[in-house]
Formats: C-alpha cells, structure tokens, sequence
C-alpha cells in the first residue's frame, strides 16, 4: 500500500513543575495515501499532541518531542530544519483545529488569512491569490465568497468559521489534512454539514485526513482506519468495520457501549468506571487496568504491547494472545 | 491490589486541597513572590519590635550630638537635634505601613460594597454609582489629593492626628477603580448557576450579596487590595513629602527625606534621607513582588 | 464614527456637572471664605463686605454654584490670589513647559516599551526577560520624588553632569538650537525620572498582553499555516497584543498637559505642577479649581480618544 506518513514510537513529553507528562508514549501509526484515519480517546489521551507533533507545534517549553519518527512522503518531519517545516506547513500538510471562533485571528479579514497562505506557499501575487480564495470559499460552501472575503472573523458563524478555516487548509491542496475535534464546538446539524463537506472534498482532492475525535459516531460516518488511544498509548487500532464489529480491548469496548444507540433499548446508559489516570501517577502495568472489569493478575504488573490478532487489527492487552513470552 | 488503593487515595487527597491551599502551594513555589513575603515581614517586624528594642527614644533630643554620621551607637547616624535616625526610621515605618494599609481598609471597603450593590442591582443605581466612580475616576489622582490635603490643611488639625486625616483621604480617594472590578465580576458571576440557585431558594439580596456573591470575589479583593497597599503608601510618601500629609514631629518616611530642603543636608548628611527612601521602595518592592505572585497564584487569568 | 462621538461627549456632560459639584464642594470645605485670602488684614470691614458683595459670597450656596459655572462657562476662570492675573492666563504660561516634558517621556516610554514587552513576552523566563521584569518592577516601585532627589545628588551635584533645576541656565540669552541644546541639558534628569516610571508600567502591560495572546489558538493557526515565527510574532500577535496599549496611550494623553507634579517640583521645572503645588501652599483657590477643572476635562476627553483608537484598532468594536 501506498503510505503518506508513518509515525514510529512517537514520544512527546511535557515538563511541568509537578513532573513529566508522558503525553505521547512510544505511538506508532500510518496513513495511507487518500485515506482517512481517526484517532480515538477520551480529552487527554494524547490524540492533539500526536498531531501537534506531526507539524511540530509543541510548544516548547514545556513540551519536547523525545524520540521517534515522523516519515512523511519518506522524509522524517523530525530531522527537517525549521524552516523546511514550514515550508511543509500549511502547504503539504495542512490542519485545523476545534474552536472555528478562537482559531481565526479577529483583527484580520477572512481574505487576508487565506491570502497569506496562499501567497506563502504558492508565491501567487495578491491579484491571483484574491482570486484563488474567493474558489476556496465557494468550494467550502460559502455563498456570498466575494463578500465573506471582507468579513472579520465575528461576523461570521460559527459553522461559517469552520468553513473558512477548511477553506484556509485546503487551499494549497494539501496531501495530509489534520482535522483535530472540527466539529465538537458546532451545533449538530452544522457538524453533519462540516462532515459532508470533508467527505466531499476528500473524494474530490484525494487529500488523506487525519481526523481526530472523541465522539465514535463521527468514526463511524467518516473513518477507514481507526486508531484508539488511552493515556499516550495506542490501545487498539483496526479497519472501521472490523473495529464496530469485532472491538477487542475492553477500552473500546466501554467507548462502544458508552455510546446511546436509538436501536437498542438501555436501562441506562453505561459508562466507563473511574477516570482517566492521573499522568504524573500512571500505574505501573496497563494504565486502562485500574478501570478495567477484566482485569488480571498480569495486568497489574506487566504493560501489555500491540499484537495482531488477525485481520490487520491489533490490539494492547492481556486478554489477547500469549503475552507471557514476551 | 495496595498500588491501585494509594493510587486512589492520592487522587481524593488531591482533591480535598481546596483553592486557597493551592494557591498557598503555587505561591511558595514562586520564589519573588516568598522573597517579597519575607522583605515584607522583616519591615513589619522591625517597625513594630524595632523602636521597642532600641536604646533610643524617637523624641529624645541630645543636642550634644547633632547630625551626626553613622557610628556604632547611633548606625544611621543623628539628626539635626541629635535624635537617632535609625530609631526614628523604625517608628516612621509604623505609621507609613499603617497608613497604607488603614487607607486600603477603606477604599476596599467602599469599593467593595459599591461594585457589589452596582453590579448586582444593574439598572438605574448601577448607572448611577458608575456615573459617580466616572467622576472619580477623571481627575488625575494626585492633584485631587492636593487640593483635598490643602482644604483639610486649612483646619488646622493637630500634627497627631493628621495620619488619620491621611489614611481617610488616600482611602476615600482610591476606591472607584476596585469598584469597578468587583462590578464587572459581580456581573459576571451573577449570571452563573449557584447564583441562579439561591435566587430560586428566595434568598434575600443582602445575603446573596455578601454571602454568595463578594466571597466569589475575595481572590481578586485581596490581590487588587495587596498591590494598593504598595500604592497608598507611595501616596503617602508623596504627600508626606510635599508637606501636605503626614507632619513632623510624628516621622513618616515621606516627612524625612523632607530633609532634603536644607541644601546642606542634602549634600552632607545623606544618611539622614537615603534611609527612608530606600525603606520605601524596598517596601513597596516587596508588596509588589507579593501582589503580583498572589495573581498568578489565585487567578492566573486575573490581569492588571 | 461622528454619531458615536456626538453621543459620548453628550453623555459627559452629566459627569462634568458631577465633575464641578465635587470641586466646588471641596472648596466650599475650606474654612474661611476667599476675601480673607484675597485682601491683608488691615483692610476695613467695609472694603471687605463690598468685595464679599461683588464675588457673591452672600448668596446661597447654589446661588453661588450658578455664578461659578456661569462664569467657567464663559471662559471667565476668575483670577488667582497670588499671581492677580487671570487663571487661564498663569495657567497657559506654565502648561507648555509641562508638556514638552511630559511628550518628550512619552515618546520615549513609548518607544522603548512595545519592543522591550514583546520580546520580554517571547522570551519569556530568559535572562532578557528576567532583567526587565526586575528593572520594571524597580520601576513602579521607586518613590520618583527619592529617585530624583539621588540623581540630583549623583549626576548634578557631586558629578555636576547636569544642572541641578529649572529649565534654563538663570538669565540665559540663548535662543535658537543653543536653547533647544539648554532645555535638552536641564530635561535630562527629569526626563529619566517621569520615563522609568511610565515605561515600567507600560513595559509590563505590554508583555503581560503579548503573553496573553500569544497563547491564542489563532497563533497557532498562523504557526500551522508555515508563516515564518517573525510574521507570527509581528503581525498575527503584536497587532492583537497592541489593542489595550494603544488604549492606554489615547488615555494618558491628556496627562502631558497635566505635568508631573512631583517630578516638576523636585527639579523645579517650571511647569503647571510647581504652580498647582505653590497654589496648594498659598490657598491660592482660583487657580487650583482651574487647574483641577482642566484637568478633568482633559482626562475626560483622554477616555474618549482612548475608546475612538479602541474602536479603530479593533474590527470587534463597532461604534453605534
């Protein structure tokens, strides 16, 4: 198969006066051209620093990217100067982010945000790039793009937003679109609208999306590949349909039952017990153990790692396979 | 299963501390903010413990021994009656320091009450006590004070008594811009569910003004409160030196670098004005440093 | 833009009625009335009750209130005790002298502050950073009458660097740029004293605003978007960064006028604070209610430039 990046034993740490946060913890994961992966985990997983550091946007201090590879386009992102990052920036791989209100700047107008870009990276005079991003604008669906071009950000709606900041993304014809939560601050019947609208645009640029996400009815509509993380770990990671079908770790499991279904008719509604564990305490065998109901001896002591377990998917636990030998 | 229940238990401790004993614990963690801390306590020590210890009395005249340079008995030296400056420094530190805390006392009381009635009462009085702070608020602090120190210099009152005339008009004067503070945050508390709570528990105003309300403010009372005291005392300092407040023979560290009149004085005999100048900045310095790491350990979204 | 300026300076007409009835009030604080200021002692009885007559001291107290609006009003801002000239006269033959000061410390705090906070912000915790941190808070901790009072002591006195007061060598023919070069000499001192206080504070407002924003989401965004960390920094940040600082820029405007009293007065300059101070110490009360009214109305028209530039730098604000 033909892959756009790899991410191999990804570490990024985060050094704060209470101690180490062991954000991203050895991740390793792949994305293949005009595919879409989604990363799955409850807020603090990890999931947003997986993808800040593919664009190495960590801020540092605190955070530092200790060790691993980033292998876009068979270039590792982490050995390029900064300067040849931000040629990749916004240019290969673009990203958006999860508050379409916070994320544009209020004192510049839609035009000149998108403008910039284009203009950065293309090295188009403003005559063209004006005209470019008026396309970019009706492509996302903005009516009225010649106008919007003029707006400031407040003036604009929330869903109206996110639209721009697609627009803003994709306006370089990126390989790799990172979307992290696009649409958790939307109102649903918008977030229905942002995700057909990324569907649609990725059938017609081929672009691959990493789509970061809590919410598994997103994973459903728009996921190939899903990757599932817990505490700076990928626990799990599968085809979309063999995931739904066939979940094996009991994280996923509790994520699938947590989720309403209209079909099935629930007493109440379950919930994973206990909460994400503290990052300055992390037990000392499977971080999941502590919440887990079939939890082992084992797992109290031994960290279980990623095994396949047949049909491409692969798994972190204990229940799974001999993992004594290892 | 022991690992899984310390673990648990450190979670719940973690969980009892409540917010002032984390701000505590960020505060000691900032080392300025403790430098100023322990400056802070060290002046108040030496002013409240200091004239009781020394030899001295700070109205004791001894014209056998005038403006004399630091030596081992007098350290700061004398006066131009012989008295100890180092003494006197020490007692000027009582009423400078009482000053500005006395003069904030009042101020966070009005502004206090002010931004709590205007805020929570929005409307016609909310307009009209903010009309009121406006007024205040557009004259340059300084010439207001003077003119206020000259009326109240016209009565004559006793040199004793002249520091609680200071105290009330730095106090009466500084109140607005707190007023305004707590009004914005009052406004913005109101809107939140606790206080939307008690207003169906049919709480009478009052208690949900000062029961519910102002405690939610406290964090920024005290940091605002703690960076005026370092402000009033600069005021009074000012004032002092001009004339206008504090008034010898009680000493405030303003009156005594009033030494500096006497150009002989302020040439020859700098021990008897540095000292108190540098104990108002160093004070001052020290509140500063407190102040601003109380902000950043109570509400590091709170900006000045 | 006109509409809204139209109905703020409406709007500060209650606050100047509320203005003049805290002055007035003060005022009429004071023991004694103001013929026993104007006249000496010796005077009759008689002179003094036609003057009390003719300055309508026996009126009512509103009364009085009305003839002394009236009169501002009018632009009759009566006469000063002390100087037997108009007050608006003393009053404008002091007030440039402060502001040359006063413009010449705010162009400079200005300038020195925006670079000094951004980079103290992005640099945060570095050793550029610690430095100024203390410096400024040095800075608005330094009582200036003391600082004054030391420079003068080291550079005037004992180095003899710079003149110890005023604004020109006493009976000084100059003119031209040998002036110019005089003033500059005496402005030194002072100059650094009113410039390390102004540019502590607005040095601190300034990085505590960058820091503020660079932590928006936006910046991030342009960071993602590959612009170079000078484009992020100087266009996307410092333009948000800059909004309050200009703000308090537009308010401290009217405070050129306003002179520094105590700075004024260490170094004798010979601006409106000696005078506002000579008034104080002479109950010279004209004067200082003209003062006092100028100002106000300066600090007024301060908050109103302050919310115009507001609303130019921000898109957010519109003006209705």
């Amino acid at each position: 198969m033909d892959e756009l990046l790899i991410i191999k034993n990804l570490k990024t740490y985060f050094y704060t006066d209470e101690g180490v946060v062991k954000a991203v913890d050895d991740v390793s994961l792949r994305i293949n051209r005009g595919q879409t992966l989604c990363i799955v985990g409850e807020s603090g997983c990890g999931k947003s620093i997986t993808a800040m550091s593919i664009l190495r946007l960590i801020p540092d201090p605190p955070g530092k990217i200790e060790g691993g590879e980033i292998i876009f386009e068979g270039k590792d992102l982490l050995k390029l100067s900064d300067d040849e990052v931000r040629e990749i920036r916004g240019n290969k791989i673009s990203m958006i982010f999860q508050e379409p209100m916070t994320s544009l700047n209020p004192v510049f107008t839609i035009g000149n945000q998108i403008i910039e870009a284009i203009m950065l990276h293309q090295k188009l005079d403003k005559k063209e790039a004006t005209k470019k991003s008026v396309e970019a604008l009706k492509l996302v669906g903005i009516p009225r793009a010649e106008e919007i071009i003029n707006a400031y950000p407040h003036e604009l709606s929330g869903g109206m937003r996110q639209r721009a900041m697609i627009a803003m993304a994709m306006v370089c014809n990126p390989t790799l679109l990172i979307a992290d939560e696009p649409t958790t601050a939307l109102d649903v019947t918008i977030q229905a609208q942002i995700l057909d609208l990324m569907r649609k645009l990725k059938e017609e640029t081929k672009t691959s999306i990493m789509l970061i996400t809590h919410d598994l009815g997103v994973v459903a509509e728009m996921a190939e590949y899903v990757t599932v993380m817990y505490a700076g770990k990928v626990v799990e990671e599968a085809d979309v349909i063999e995931l739904f079908k066939n979940p094996k770790h009991p994280y996923t499991l509790g994520l699938l039952e947590s989720k309403p279904q209209i079909h099935i008719d629930k007493e109440k509604l379950y919930s994973i017990p206990g909460q994400v564990p503290n990052p300055f305490n992390l037990p000392k065998g499977c971080y999941f153990f502590p919440r887990c109901e079939r939890a082992m001896e084992i797992c109290k002591e031994v960290m279980p790692t990623l095994k396949e377990v047949g049909n491409g998917h692969k798994v972190a636990c204990h229940l799974y396979g001999g993992d004594n030998n290892e | 299963m022991q690992t899984v229940r310390s673990v648990e238990a450190k979670i719940r401790e973690e969980k009892i501390l409540g917010p002032w004993q984390l701000a505590w614990i960020r505060l000691k963690r900032n080392k300025l903010a403790m430098l100023g801390l322990y400056i802070l306590i060290f002046m108040v020590l030496l002013s409240v413990f200091g004239p009781m210890i020394s030899p001295y009395n700070m109205e004791t005249l001894d014209l056998s021994n005038i403006s004399a340079p630091p030596s081992l008995s007098h350290p700061l030296g004398t006066d131009e009656v012989g008295r100890d400056v180092l003494t006197r420094v020490m007692y000027a530190g009582r009423i400078s320091l009482s000053v500005g805390i006395v003069a904030v006392l009042i101020s966070v009381l009005i502004g206090s009450i002010v931004g709590a009635i205007s805020g929570y009462y929005g409307g016609i009085i909310d307009a009209v006590l903010m009309r009121i702070v406006d007024i205040f608020m557009c004259f340059p602090f300084l010439p207001l004070l003077l003119m206020v120190a000259a009326v109240m210099s016209d009565y004559k009152i006793h040199p004793n008594y002249r520091i609680y005339v200071v105290m009330f008009i730095i106090g009466i004067l500084s109140w607005p811009g707190l007023s305004r503070i707590i009004r914005g945050q009052i406004l913005s508390l109101r809107e939140q569910e606790f206080i939307q709570a008690a207003e169906a528990l049919g709480l009478r105003d009052r208690r949900k003004i000062f029961r519910h309300l102002l405690p939610n403010t406290f964090s920024s009372i005290i940091v605002s409160a703690t960076l005026e005291v370092a402000g009033a005392i600069l005021t009074e300092s000012a004032l002092s030196y001009l004339g206008l407040g504090v008034t010898p023979p009680t000493p405030s560290w303003g009156n005594m670098v009033n030494a500096v009149t006497d150009a002989y004085v302020f040439q020859f005999y700098p021990w008897r004005w540095v000292p108190p100048g540098i104990c108002i900045f160093i004070t001052v310095m020290a509140i500063n440093l407190l102040g601003d790491g109380l902000r950043d350990a109570l509400d590091p979204k709170l900006k000045h | 833009m006109r509409q809204y300026i139209t109905r703020r300076l409406l709007e500060m007409i209650p606050v100047l009625i509320g203005i003049s009835i805290l002055i007035f009030v003060i005022f009429q604080l004071a023991p004694g009335d103001a013929v026993s200021a104007i006249v000496d002692p010796k005077t009759s009885a008689e002179t003094k009750a036609k003057l009390r007559e003719q300055l309508h001291l026996n009126e009512p107290i509103l009364v009085q209130y009305k003839y002394w609006v009236m009169d501002i009003l009018k632009g009759q801002w009566g006469e000063s005790f002390y100087y037997k000239q108009p007050v608006s006269r003393v009053i404008n033959s002091f007030i440039w002298n402060s502001f040359y000061l006063s413009l010449a410390s705010f162009l400079l705090s200005a300038i020195l502050s925006i670079p000094i906070g951004v980079l103290s912000a992005t640099k945060q915790y570095s050793k550029f950073d610690y430095i100024f941190t203390i410096f400024a808070l040095i800075g608005i901790s330094m009582p200036s009458f003391f600082f004054g009072l030391l420079l003068i002591k080291w550079f005037a006195v004992d180095l003899k660097l710079f003149p110890v007061s005023g604004m020109t060598n006493p009976g000084s023919t100059a003119t031209g740029f040998a002036l110019f070069k005089e003033v500059m000499h005496h402005m030194a001192l002072p100059l650094i004293v009113l410039t390390l206080g102004s540019l502590a504070g607005l040095m601190r407002y300034t990085r505590s605003s960058m820091l503020e924003v660079i932590r928006q989401d936006y910046i991030r965004t342009a960071r993602a978007k590959g612009l170079r960390e000078k484009v992020v920094i100087y266009k996307h940040a410092l333009r948000n960064a800059l909004i309050p600082v200009v703000t308090i820029f537009g308010m401290s405007l009217p405070g050129l006028f306003s002179g520094a009293i105590i700075t004024e007065q260490i170094f004798n300059w010979p601006g409106i604070g000696p005078i506002e101070l000579q008034a104080v110490n002479t109950r010279d009360y004209p004067l200082l209610m003209g003062i006092n009214m100028l100002l106000a109305l300066l600090t007024l028209l301060g908050n109103l430039i302050a919310d115009v530039t507001y609303a130019l730098v921000d898109p957010r604000i519109r003006l209705k």
